[in-house]
């Protein structure tokens, strides 16, 4: 199983094909255990970013359930997307031990530097925001991740060093 | 090592052996870095990597070895490591100090202090982790490996004796011994509700079929608990155990952990911690030889809360909708894909290889009657050791969070803990002592839960929280069942407009009615429980949710519709803080006066007394130190040449009302200042001789000079307020006089200005003097008799001035006794360190049992030694006498200062009194329950800040309008536009914040000169300019027209 099927591994832009092919491996694998269109859909949103319409067909045809159903289980995960998002996803935590030492403010500074509400994709594919409800790291409150990168004790104020760094990784191919 | 490390195991004595083989090399230096998820948040990874290039650096690869191991649990102190040879705890680890660590662990153990924990008591370092109070009050049981293994080596498991417990079982304990050893510890399920887990599992057992499953809730949903988060990443083969432990109970072949997303590094240490067992023979097929097989796999969560309820996290498993389903049928009869299921949660799986291991009768020693064992807790919010904790199951709350949690940073009060996250409740802090049990819990309103606790000061408010939690539940809601798909939206919905100021009284109400519905009639648990931080901060806080829907208030500076700055909101009388402060910032020194004029009169006396509560929330100290609101104030009042008054509205018909002011103290004064701005014309009736109550009577001139003073009151006579002095209510006039006379509207502000006597022997005698008359005496009079050797009763700040003034009219000794510590004294922290400095002594945890007479006059006081007991009603740990230590301090004069009352007698009983003995008032108007008479002060509510006395006149002012006019034309309530430049994209500036000056401690004897200095102007302005100007772009109360809604 993937370890890192929560957040979009991949950079370079599949074609059909391809995502056809690969999509077909992931099935293989799992087509058959009980339970495991959760695996595939977690598996194929990490390989693909998102899941395409097209992507959601394929499995409901290979677990033999209806489009409805599969979509369904897609929407109520909060895990799922069907629009791509970002290289980055940013997720700032709204638990209680982070809520209550200011993660609001965390979560304000980052939609004024990232210039996106929650839940949006910035213009270059190279951000996304979201919401999270604790990552666990309540000690060192409050933190966002990067995709899985926990940053601890988060300010307002660095939040643009902080999201510059991974930018800058980006552009120089290291981060 | 014998055994082949990657050969299956084949029994269970060969298991057996094991550990003895695998124990490391005699020599081998052994240092554990923590990578738990907090530490690696901290960049521990950096820590380990350095720590090894300096091992091969130094070519000790043979006699030092650095493990990575999981979560040691002082989170906040990360990266931690521990040098086991002597259990050297070292915390805040940086890469640059590895070259020291690791030279200085070679050539023997030099200990490095920098990197060592500190006692709180006292700041000293303390080495060894069995020392530290963090960790030296706790008892590991869960989290017996974690932090002491490394969680990716199944040798370093083994060798720590996990998977033994599993060999005991299979080595001849029948399945239904095992059930009956869990049933006997006693043991609970501790991911909530508390069921017990052996009746969960003989339940299971019982049920015929052909297939059974064991499963493990890892959905760590709650917000504020990580504790199974730590187990998965710091010791997930206890966990593993656990399962195949409980698998073989229950006789199931197939188990799932379930693990939330959210947790990617969890789900890779325990998938290869399954993988490295299957390899093994501890998992799969014939496990250590025997015919018992049991398959084990994750499965990830995809971000939703409710699949932590466990028929919806069996949908979800099952590849549907994690949605709930009503019960019966319960798991334990139709689960997972409709066969017989037990789901228990990981602290509860890691607890039983401990019970089998050690036996029930072991397990069962610790906890309370009800509830056994140990339960772990996530230490968080305002506290100082933030981190996971494992203590006994019942140990009272305040002992958590000050003896393992260090208490609160910077020494605010402790308001509530949150327990139980979305599902619990708040305990406030007078149930500091109760034990953290599911019972005793439960009846507070909260619930033991996962085990997240989140410790809140004053600045959380209780409304913005359960407002958090409401939020959090209905975005989670899965939207099956009615009750909690709209009734938490409504709740919502209720709770925004009360934190937008938009609230009605009935709401409250409307909230419980709600709530209990809710309660009674959701599907699952997560709306079953989704009311209760609503429910429980109503009951311990209602007063909040009063304040925000009446007085459109939030008191912790939190609500943002209802505070345009967090140091405005927390100034009882509402000065423009932000606007006076950038104003001086510009050197606009009359204008900044007339500002905080406009709300305070008193502009130069609260620059010098005030206890300046707007500091405590300013958001600069978030930065680095709040800004000096008061020094800022003191050097703009000191730039006042002319008198400035701010706007006054005269009135011809006004000026003819009748309105009489009793008391001449800062209620009174403000009260008449404020009506006279409308246009009448008030008379201030004063008993003594001098007006300004205890501003004059008590507080010592050293602190505020007479002159500055009389400015400000003769600022106050000279709009029209006629002051009159030496007339005493009871004995010149009497309320009804004043009715009989044509006053139509009557404020009485007498304050309480008596001393509280105490009977303690011998204070009939010669020498024992009352603090408050003591005051009054030199204040009034000029002169007083003063002891050589002066003992102070008392922490207040009556004490401290009347121990400052003894000291000044030449007392050789002045010792002062506290029955508290001296971080609990209520007297202004800056007053005993002056005090301190000039000589006078502090006794603290001292209880005066007895004053010596000889002849009649004193000669000393017995005193009893206290200590620290259980916490009281006041969120602070009561002091308790020490029977046989006693010690006597030798005295010629006994000054009292335990407390003050007012003498009720002199309203002639036609004034209604609370239970306290103070008097009745209208927290908005001031009315009293007589018609016409308003009140407020001291008076009303018992001795009280100077700028809370103001506030009350201020709003005694605008009900005694509003009775006389019908109307409401209080126009300085509005806010004024800050003309004041302002770069909000500028950074803040880097200036220190700056302490007063002090004339020097040997220029103060024998005078009554100010102690306090100014500033210059170069450092006001910039100390002004420390301002983060939260006020910037907002305004709440914009226009006149919003005062009189």
């Amino acid at each position: 199983m993937s370890e890192n099927a929560t957040c979009c591994e991949c950079s370079e832009s599949l074609s059909e094909d391809e995502m056809a092919l690969r999509l077909e491996e992931i099935l293989e694998e799992y087509r058959d255990k009980p339970g495991g269109l959760i695996p595939v859909l977690q598996i194929a949103q990490s390989q693909f970013g998102y899941l395409s319409e097209s992507v959601l067909k394929t499995i409901s045809t290979a677990f033999n359930k209806p489009y409805s159903e599969v979509a369904g289980v897609v929407s109520f995960y909060s895990f799922f997307s069907t629009v791509p998002r970002g290289k980055y996803l940013v997720r700032a935590c709204l638990g209680t031990a982070c809520y209550v030492r200011g993660g609001k403010e965390v979560l304000s500074a980052l939609k004024k530097q990232l210039k996106i509400d929650v839940s949006e994709t910035a213009e270059d594919r190279l951000f996304s925001l979201a919401v999270g409800r604790c990552f666990g790291a309540c000690g060192l409150a409050p933190v966002i991740m990067v995709n899985d990168n926990v940053h601890q004790r988060v300010k307002p104020s660095k939040i643009g060093e902080l999201l510059k760094a991974y930018a800058a990784g980006e552009k120089g191919g290291a981060q | 090592m014998n055994a082949p490390a990657n050969s299956a195991i084949a029994s269970v004595s060969e298991l057996q052996r094991i550990p003895q083989e695998l124990t490391a090399p005699a020599g081998v230096k052994q240092i554990l870095v923590c990578a738990g998820g907090g530490c690696l948040a901290s960049s521990s990874e950096k820590v380990i990597a350095a720590l090894r290039g300096e091992i091969l650096k130094q070519d000790l690869s043979a006699s030092i070895n650095v493990s990575a191991v999981g979560c040691m649990g002082l989170c906040a102190e990360g990266p931690v490591m521990l040098m086991v040879d002597a259990m050297t705890f070292y915390q805040r680890v940086q890469p640059e100090d590895c070259a020291e660590i690791i030279s200085a662990y070679a050539s023997g153990g030099a200990v490095i202090d920098r990197l060592l924990a500190r006692a709180a008591k006292d700041g000293k370092a303390v080495p060894c982790i069995d020392d530290i109070d963090f960790f030296r009050k706790q008892t590991k049981i869960v989290l017996r490996n974690c932090g002491r293994i490394d969680p990716e080596s199944l040798d370093d498991a083994l060798a720590a004796g996990v998977y033994q417990a599993l060999g005991k079982v299979l080595d001849g304990m029948t399945p239904e011994a095992v059930v009956e050893a869990v049933k006997d510890s006693g043991l609970r399920g501790r991911g909530g509700a508390g069921f017990p887990t052996g009746m969960k599992w003989s339940l299971a057992r019982k049920n015929a079929a052909d297939q059974r499953y064991m499963l493990c809730n890892a959905d760590e949903g709650d917000p504020g608990a990580y504790m199974d988060r730590s187990v998965l990443e710091g010791d997930p083969h206890s966990l593993i155990e656990g399962m195949i432990i409980g698998a073989y109970a229950i006789g199931a072949s197939q188990g799932y952990v379930y693990v939330r997303a959210e947790y990617p590094l969890a789900v890779a240490r325990l998938q290869k911690a399954i993988d490295d067992a299957n390899a093994r023979g501890l998992l799969g097929r014939n496990i250590l030889g025997s015919d018992f097989s049991f398959a084990l796999e994750i499965r990830m969560g995809s971000g939703a809360f409710v699949c932590g309820e466990e028929t919806a996290l069996m949908a979800s498993i099952e590849g549907r909708r994690g949605e709930p389903r009503p019960r019966p049928p319960f798991p334990a009869q139709k689960g997972l894909w409709g066969k017989p299921t037990v789901l228990n949660n990981v602290e509860t799986f890691a607890n039983v290889p401990a019970i089998i291991d050690k036996g029930a009768a072991w397990y069962a020693s610790y906890g309370t009657e009800r509830s056994k064992g140990t339960k772990v807790f996530a230490l968080a919010g305002t506290v100082r050791n933030t981190g996971l904790v494992e203590v006994p199951v019942g140990t009272p709350l305040g002992e958590l969070i000050y003896d393992i949690g260090g208490g609160i940073p910077n020494n605010k009060p402790f308001k509530a803990a949150q327990l139980g996250g979305p599902s619990g409740g708040c305990i406030p802090r007078q149930h500091l002592n109760v034990p953290l049990d599911y019972e005793s819990l439960s009846e507070l309103g909260a619930i033991m839960g996962s085990g997240g606790l989140i410790v809140m000061d004053d600045d959380a408010c209780m409304v913005d929280v359960a407002r958090f939690f409401v939020e959090f539940v209905q975005d989670e809601s899965c939207g099956k069942c009615v009750p909690c798909r709209v009734g938490t939206k409504r709740m919502l919905e209720i709770l925004t407009r009360i934190c937008e100021g938009h609230g009605r009284m009935s709401d409250i109400d409307r909230l419980i009615e709600l709530g209990e519905t809710i309660k009674q009639t959701s599907l699952c648990g997560l709306g079953q429980t989704a009311p209760n931080p609503v429910l429980s901060t109503i009951r311990h806080f209602r007063e909040e949710y009063v304040e925000h829907i009446r007085d459109h208030h939030c008191r912790a500076g939190v609500c943002a519709s209802l505070v345009r700055a967090p140091c405005q909101s927390a100034c009882p009388a509402g000065v423009d803080i932000p606007g006076f402060v950038s104003l001086v910032g510009e050197k606009r020194y009359d204008e900044a006066l007339r500002l905080h004029r406009n709300r305070n009169p008193f502009a130069s006396v609260c620059a010098r007394v005030c206890f300046h509560t707007c500091e405590e929330k300013c958001r600069r100290a978030s930065l680095d130190d709040s800004v000096s609101v008061r020094g800022i104030k003191r050097f703009m009042v000191d730039q006042e040449y002319e008198m400035q008054m701010p706007e006054v509205r005269e009135n011809a018909d006004y000026a003819k009302k009748k309105i009489a002011i009793i008391g001449g103290g800062p209620a009174g004064l403000s009260c008449a200042f404020f009506l006279a701005r409308l246009g009448y014309k008030p008379v201030v009736l004063e008993k003594e001789q001098r007006p300004g109550g205890m501003l004059v009577q008590a507080i010592p001139a050293y602190r505020l000079p007479r002159e500055t003073l009389a400015r400000e009151i003769r600022l106050v006579e000279g709009m029209g307020v006629d002051i009159r002095t030496g007339q005493a209510l009871g004995r010149d006039y009497s309320i009804q006089s004043l009715r009989d006379e044509g006053y139509e509207a009557i404020f009485v502000g007498i304050g309480a200005p008596e001393g509280i006597r105490v009977n303690l022997p011998g204070c009939e005698a010669k020498g024992v003097a009352d603090a408050m008359a003591f005051l009054r005496e030199y204040n009034i009079r000029g002169s007083v008799p003063v002891g050589k050797q002066v003992v102070v009763i008392g922490g207040g700040n009556a004490a401290i001035d009347a121990a400052r003034t003894a000291i000044r009219l030449g007392a050789a000794s002045v010792t002062v006794l506290y029955r508290r510590t001296r971080e609990e004294m209520p007297a202004y922290a800056e007053e005993i360190e002056e005090a301190l400095q000039e000589g006078v002594r502090i006794e603290a945890l001292t209880s005066p049992r007895k004053v010596l007479v000889d002849e009649g006059s004193v000669v000393g006081v017995k005193c009893l030694r206290m200590h620290l007991g259980e916490f009281d009603l006041s969120g602070r740990r009561s002091p308790e006498a020490v029977e046989d230590d006693s010690y006597i301090v030798p005295a010629d004069q006994v000054i009292m200062a335990v407390g003050q009352t007012l003498d009720a007698s002199v309203f002639g009983g036609v004034l209604e009194l609370d239970e306290r003995g103070w008097v009745k008032a209208d927290p908005v108007t001031g009315k009293t329950s007589l018609a016409g008479v308003f009140a407020g002060g001291d008076s009303v509510t018992g001795p009280a800040s100077v700028v809370h006395a103001i506030a009350d006149g201020e709003r005694a002012a605008v009900g005694i309008d509003q009775l006389l006019s019908g109307e409401k034309h209080a126009f300085w309530r509005a806010e004024q536009a800050n003309s004041t430049d302002y770069d909000p994209d500028s950074d803040p500036v880097p200036y220190p914040r700056e302490k007063l000056r002090m004339m020097p401690v040997e220029k103060r004897r024998n005078n009554f000169d100010e102690v306090e200095q100014s500033w210059n102007e170069s450092e006001a302005i910039r100390q002004a300019r420390r301002c983060l100007r939260c006020d910037y772009g907002k305004c709440i109360v914009c226009d006149e027209e919003a005062v009189n809604v």
